[in-house]
């Protein structure tokens, strides 16, 4: 069955580049936020099964909407995105309860299999 | 992250030990009222503990054990009383976990347990509970308790190797981590996690992972996630662990741990205020704040080795099983009495006198109790010694038959052994080999003797007493320090050298007039109330030059080999509390030194043992009378 995926990010193009790669694989995206602040309010609204998070995004960062979501449900299922070169802010994400990431550029196939793999633990 | 349970392991297993002993104590309960529903509850929660803890610690065998003698005993439990039949199953049980506790101790694999279970059927008050399959074993979620009999712990040793270009690595192994504390529970990582928080590059993880799992699925389960080149999932049977866990431990009362603190605090105090005493030159606060830190230091003394002290009753609680089991063999009725099982004693005293005990206790039963007696096991405090006595009602020891044997054995002299009196007697019993009865009993059996009690209570200071009555019985009390770091020294001098002996061995000390020395013989002796003490020279047994004697001669007065000896010295200089080490390699193969101190100077003084001391002189051949 598909998972209900919330997509976290602020350039427009990352999310729908995630959204098309979501739907082909037989996933339902619920939702998108381009910030923080909303990630966290579409999280509360949604309750998804996964998020996808970017780490770098103005206003509120992706590793505090993270905490802040986690904090609101320690179960949430939340994997980060990342450029090369983020490697300390992927260790503190982690630390802070990520359940995975992916960097980018993202493979599809890549993306599709942590999405199940961490779903499927969840 | 998961626990580390390698560090619970010597707590587990010292209070495994004393929920058997308790078992063991009420079912010989039981077996004499046997309706006792009390009893019979506080043994289903002793097995049902065992069970639990075993569980936690991951030890299957002990667990399934634990789990079937709780069910088990819970049939009885609805009918109220327990026969005869199933307090033996129960025992035996018992037995059985005292032996996986042994291997689990010993770090081997647990024994079989399955023999047993099965073999329940016949004495079990209902049909046995199926058990799980072992194909059922495997599924998450269950249990130790019904996880199938393995011969030992088996334990995942998992390999990781990252593929080169690994973004984040340290995230990643993190995350491969926690994956596997999901799957079980990680004894041990490298690197740990602490270590990987601090990010850098991971190129491998190595880790080692108690898992229901089977080491294909945990291996498919981590080629599955991102990045990984290589994995290797072996089983390994556990040794456990670190170094800590051999270390023994010990439970303290936290209001102990609390007058540490407030004891350390003072110390702290008393240490600035001898500071400032000191930088104002103030001679008399500084002599106040020595007196108070000499206070506070025998305050702590005290304190530290209350936190040694055990009370007997973690010895004398395999004693009526044993009883029971000795009525068993010999069809004597016995009934067995502790009393003072509260009183403390240092944990290494306890451990050393536990064999000694079981053996005075057997021998009790075996050679005093005729058809039917009493056997008493006492404890009490007398100032800063504590008495054990193992008392029976029996026959008593047969004088006539220790004078032949002494003969026999040339111990004694026919002429000796006629003269002396029956007291004196009684402690021949105690040298090595010997033995009143020519045939070697079923039960006493030969291993531990009278010697090794006796060595085992004057290794610590101690002293052993006999008195019996022909018809009336024997009682063989035992004098033990407290403690053992610390014992009152007697320091004499000798050939310019100070030595010390435990205040424990020294029966007095005296000032000798020349005129009072006799010869018997080659050997000088020196009357004592009505008996003939031989005279040796500490100097001789030192093998240090012979010194002419002028004026009074000061003596020891100590024990050896049962019998009252007076040994010359130099000079008695006085009594000390002294902190005893004992000494390592090579030190300690010197016959007749059994530790040594050092004083306030500086000065190391080594602490003599008469009785070794004769021995390593009769080996060497050397004399060390004191010649007319």
């Amino acid at each position: 069955m598909g998972l209900r995926v919330l997509i976290v990010d602020d350039a427009l193009f990352m999310r729908g580049m995630l959204k098309d790669l979501f739907i082909k694989g037989g996933h339902e995206v619920v939702g998108e936020a381009a910030d923080g602040r909303e990630a966290v309010e579409q999280y509360r609204r949604l309750r998804p099964d996964l998020v996808t998070m970017d780490i770098v995004m103005p206003l509120v960062s992706g590793i505090e909407a993270l905490t802040e979501i986690r904090r609101e449900d320690p179960e949430a299922c939340v994997v980060m995105c990342s450029a090369m070169g983020q490697e300390a802010l992927i260790l503190e994400a982690v630390r802070a309860g990520a359940r995975d990431f992916i960097v980018k550029p993202f493979s599809e196939e890549k993306v599709l299999e942590t999405a199940r793999r961490v779903a499927k633990r969840a | 992250m998961a626990i580390d349970m390698s560090k619970y392991r010597d707590m587990f297993l010292s209070e495994s030990r004393e929920h058997l002993q308790t078992m063991g104590r009420l079912l010989v309960e039981l077996e004499k009222c046997p309706d006792d529903r009390e009893g019979l509850d506080a043994l289903f929660r002793e097995a049902h503990s065992i069970k639990g803890m075993a569980a936690s610690m991951g030890y299957r065998a002990t667990a399934e054990l634990g789990h079937h003698l709780e069910d088990f005993l819970s049939g009885f439990r609805a009918g109220g009383a327990i026969p005869p039949a199933a307090i033996d199953r129960v025992l035996a049980g018992v037995d059985l976990l005292e032996g996986l506790i042994d291997d689990l101790a010993a770090e081997r694999p647990e024994r079989d347990v399955r023999a047993f279970i099965d073999g329940s059927a016949a004495a079990s008050p209902r049909a046995p509970r199926p058990t799980t399959p072992a194909a059922e074993a495997g599924a998450p979620g269950n249990g130790a308790v019904t996880a199938p009999v393995a011969s030992g712990e088996e334990i995942l040793k998992i390999a990781i190797e990252l593929v080169s270009g690994a973004v984040a690595p340290a995230a990643r192994a993190l995350l491969m981590l926690r994956e596997l504390a999901a799957q079980g529970e990680v004894v041990d990582a490298d690197p740990n996690e602490r270590q990987l928080l601090q990010g850098g590059t991971v190129p491998r993880l190595e880790l080692r992972l108690r898992s229901w799992r089977a080491p294909q699925e945990i291996k498919d389960l981590l080629l599955a996630m991102p990045d990984v080149a290589r994995v290797s999932c072996v089983v390994e049977r556990l040794r456990p662990a670190t170094r800590q866990s051999r270390e023994r431990t010990v439970r303290v009362r936290t209001g102990l741990l609390d007058q540490f603190i407030n004891l350390t605090g003072e110390l702290v105090t008393n240490r600035y205020m001898l500071q400032t005493a000191y930088n104002d030159g103030r001679d008399r606060e500084m002599r106040d704040g020595l007196e108070r830190l000499t206070r506070l230091i025998t305050d702590l003394h005290h304190h530290v080795l209350q936190v040694r002290m055990m009370p007997l009753a973690s010895i004398t609680g395999r004693l009526p099983r044993m009883v029971r089991e000795l009525e068993q063999q010999t069809g004597k009725e016995v009934a067995l009495r502790i009393a003072g099982e509260e009183v403390e004693l240092d944990r290494s005293i306890l451990e050393a006198l536990a064999d000694p005990l079981m053996h005075l206790v057997r021998n009790a039963v075996d050679h005093g109790i005729e058809e039917r007696g009493e056997v008493q096991v006492r404890a009490g405090r007398e100032k800063d010694l504590v008495l054990v006595e193992v008392r029976d009602n029996g026959r008593g020891l047969d004088a006539e038959a220790i004078r032949r044997k002494a003969v026999a054995a040339g111990l004694l002299s026919p002429g000796q052994a006629q003269r002396m009196v029956e007291r004196d007697l009684f402690p021949l019993i105690c040298l090595p080999g010997f033995s009143t009865r020519t045939e070697v009993s079923e039960t006493s059996g030969r291993g531990v003797g009278m010697d090794v009690v006796k060595a085992v209570t004057e290794q610590f200071g101690g002293t052993l007493q006999i008195a019996s009555e022909r018809g009336r019985g024997t009682s063989i009390q035992l004098r033990l320090p407290l403690s053992v770091a610390i014992i009152r020294l007697l320091l004499v001098e000798c050939g310019g050298e100070l030595v010390a002996l435990p205040i424990t061995r020294v029966l007095r000390t005296l000032e000798l007039e020349r005129a009072e020395i006799r010869s018997s013989g080659r050997q000088m002796v020196v009357p004592l109330g009505n008996e003939l003490v031989p005279l040796l020279s500490l100097r001789r047994m030192l093998r240090q030059p012979a010194k002419p004697v002028a004026g009074t001669i000061p003596v020891v007065v100590s024990e050896a080999r049962g019998r009252k000896i007076a040994l010359v010295v130099d000079r008695l200089v006085g009594q000390r509390e002294a902190f005893v080490k004992s000494l390592a390699f090579p030190l300690d193969r010197i016959a007749g030194v059994s530790g040594a101190t050092i004083l306030g100077d500086g000065r190391i003084v080594f602490i003599i043992d008469p009785q070794g001391l004769l021995d390593e002189g009769a080996a060497s051949g050397g004399r060390s009378g004191v010649s007319p």
